[in-house]
Parts: C-alpha cells; structure tokens; sequence
C-alpha cells in the first residue's frame, strides 16, 4: 500500500463517507493517518460532525486520525500579498501601479484557484513525514483529474519559457560588443531560478504520484457514473497513475423473502437492475473491485463509519511494513 | 614637429576615422540586429508568461506574476513596444539605415 491514497469519482457517489471511513481504518489499524479533503464544497467537517480548517488537526474521539480542509481562497490571497511585497520592495513607487493591475488580474482568473490548490496540495505532500498514510478525499473526476494533469503540463510550459528566456539573455550577451556590459546576464538573472525553482515543485508533484500514490474510484450502480468512472480510467492511465481499485457505493439493500408489499417489490426490481450493473462493473473493469457498500438509512457518521470502514477491502497496514 | 610625428598623428587620424567607419558600418548595426532579435525573443517570453495581458487567458499567469516584481522595468517596455509595433516589416525594417 502506497503512502498516499486518492479516492476519486464522480459527484455525489459518496467520496468522502468512503474515504473518511478508509482514513479511520488505517487510524485503527495503527497508522498515523491524515485525511484531506480537497473539494471546494467540503463534507469532511459533517462526516466527523466538527470543524476543520486550511491546517491538520486531530479528529476528537479517533486516536491518530488527522483532517484537514484545503482552502485555497486563502492561498491565493496570500500569494498576492506576497507577489505585491515582492513588488514593493524591487520597483519604485512610479512603476509599481502600472505592474499591481497586472498581478491583480492574474489573481482573478479561473486558473488562479486550481494552481492555489495545486500548490497546497504540494505542500500537503512535501510535509506529510509524520504521517504513515494521507488520504485524499478529491473533487469530483472533472477537477481532480485536470490537477493531477498539471504537473506534466505545467512542467513542460516552465520548460518552454525557461529556453525562451535563456536564448534572449545569451543574444544580450553577444551584443554586448568589446567593453559594453552585457544587459542581462546567464548567471544571476533572478527569472530563471525561480522558474528553475517551480519546475523542481512540479517535478516533485508528478514524481509522488506516479510512484508513490494509489487511486481508488467511487461509484454507484447506475449507468452514469459506471460512464464516467471508464473515462476517469482512461485518463489517470494515460498519465501513468496507478489505479488500485473501485469501490461501488449505494447498493440497495436487499428486502427479505416474504416482504411483498409495494416497498418489497420495488427494492427486489431494484436490486436486480443493480446486481446486473454490479456484473458488468465486475466483467468490464480490470481493475478489481474493493468494496461494495450498501446504502443506509441514515447518514454515515460516528458508529456507521465504523461499518463502512469494516466492509472496505482495501488492506492498510498488510505493507506498512514496506515503507 | 618632425616627420615622423606627422606620420603618427596623420595616422591615428585614418585610424580613428576607419574605426568610425568600421562601428558605423558594421560593429553598430551587428549590435542593433543582435539586440532586436534578442528583444524580440523577450517578447515571445513576455506573451508566454503574461498573454493575459492582452486578454488570452493563461494558466500559468498566477506562477508567472510572481516574476513580474523582477520583469517590471521590462513589462512596461514589452507592453509599449507591442501596441506600438505596426507591423512585422517596419520592426525588422528598423535595422537598415537607409
């Protein structure tokens, strides 16, 4: 079992119930685990009933389970102060209006949020050492799966500029004929480290989760979300991710023998609709089937989370000895 | 004055006129067509990093506005040189003194 676990899927199909009860398995098994929510619309808080926030903290009445909500609206603003200190303390007052619009606007656009995500995300990853296992409850399969793309992406983009910016320096220097000093210069130009810098990051992102990262999808039995858990499939394997799995939420319970009223046959009917998907979930996929839940009649939370967790067949300490 | 000093000032002044001539005929115009094409690599830089200045989104303009505190003296230039530029032929038309 790999260090960090994703559970992806589509919206709705019960991420987070499946991945907190996963996070509070391996907390029981023994593991220092840490559960991570990053959906913008958080449900971790109402699975434990309490409050998280932006830094890891202990999950009351569970021994060595943390949680922690991502919220990159913060980062993004902390990112503009920063970027604006830089930006005081390197130009004079005259310019820095004409720049502050600049850095303004690219604060604002939609990318902006994703790459603050990304960015904690990264952070979350980098400062994990005293955890034995952090799970990551993402955003529905759209948005989690074009995070987990960025790296490869994004490094390839750094690439590019990086070049770009080293071709023009080195024209500066070769016209800098006889004693002219050159314009810029290779060796301490403050651009290139710090794209050197973000390259190193993205290398770093891309690096743990091809080799050190395994991702589990949810899904329901219904044709929509077997659909989309196909594509999800598609794209994690071509950017090399490791699938460990699908968990299948939502099975309807089964009514008993003797219950025909109009509840007993419509469950019956339902169920059978739902064992035929659950066979082609089974005969379609490769990737084994770890779990299958049932719905409850309430909410999980507190004692059902147990349950849950008890039905999940993903093994979290068989290899922790291999870490 | 002798003779030979003439020779000496005669010839510093040829010299000095052919290093003229050499600057303005040949070292100059190098530098300026080595500068521009180096300007000109900048500006592809420049757009890569901040198209959404000129309305282009960009995904990578939250990374790369952390780099417009070092790339500010340039920026302005780079914006200035871009809504002034008409067209391809006058900018690389610039570098023949007719």
């Amino acid at each position: 079992m790999e260090k960090f676990v994703f559970f992806g899927g589509k919206g709705g199909v019960g991420k987070t119930t499946v991945s907190s009860a996963y996070a509070l398995k391996c907390a029981r098994e023994g593991l220092a685990t840490l559960v991570v929510s990053t959906d913008p619309a958080h449900s971790t808080s109402d699975v434990f009933d309490q409050p998280f926030g932006d830094e890891p903290r202990p999950v009351e009445g569970h021994d060595g389970l943390d949680a922690m909500e991502i919220d990159p609206d913060e980062a993004v603003d902390d990112h503009l102060m920063e970027t604006k200190r830089a930006l005081a303390d390197q130009v004079s007052p005259a310019m820095v209006n004409e720049i502050d619009k600049q850095i303004e606007l690219a604060h604002q656009t939609p990318g902006a949020y994703e790459a603050a995500l990304f960015d904690r995300f990264i952070d979350v990853m980098e400062n994990a050492d005293e955890y034995d296992r952090v799970v990551f409850d993402t955003a529905p399969t759209g948005g989690a799966l074009r995070l987990l793309s960025l790296p490869e992406f994004l490094e390839d983009w750094i690439d590019r500029l990086i070049e770009k910016r080293t071709t023009s320096i080195d024209l500066y220097e070769r016209a800098a004929i006889g004693d002219r000093e050159a314009r810029r210069q290779l060796d301490d130009d403050p651009i290139i480290a710090r794209l050197r810098e973000r390259k190193e990051m993205f290398e770093f992102a891309g690096r743990t989760l091809r080799e050190e990262a395994t991702f589990y999808l949810v899904l329901n039995p219904d044709e929509l979300s077997i659909r989309e858990t196909d594509d999800a499939l598609a794209d994690l394997a071509e950017y090399g991710l490791d699938v460990g799995g699908l968990v299948v939420n939502r099975l309807t319970p089964e009514p008993d023998d003797d219950e025909h009223g109009r509840g007993g046959t419509y469950l019956r009917e339902r169920c059978a609709t739902e064992r035929e998907r659950v066979a082609r979930i089974h005969e379609k996929f490769a990737q084994p089937v770890v779990a299958t839940i049932e719905t409850r009649v309430e909410e999980v939370k507190g004692d059902l989370l147990d349950e849950v967790a008890a039905e999940l067949e993903i093994a979290a300490v068989a290899t922790a000895s291999e870490q | 004055m002798t003779l030979a000093d003439r020779i000496a000032s005669y010839r510093d002044l040829i010299e000095k006129w052919l290093h003229g001539l050499y600057h303005g005929m040949v070292e100059g115009p190098a530098f300026e067509l080595i500068e521009k094409e180096a300007e000109d690599t900048d500006d592809v830089f420049m757009l890569a990093c901040f198209a959404d200045a000129f309305g282009i989104p960009s995904p990578i303009s939250y990374y790369t506005a952390e780099l417009l505190p070092y790339l500010a003296d340039e920026f302005a230039g780079w914006e200035r040189r871009l809504w002034d530029r008409g067209t391809l032929v006058e900018r690389k038309g610039q570098q023949y003194h007719f």
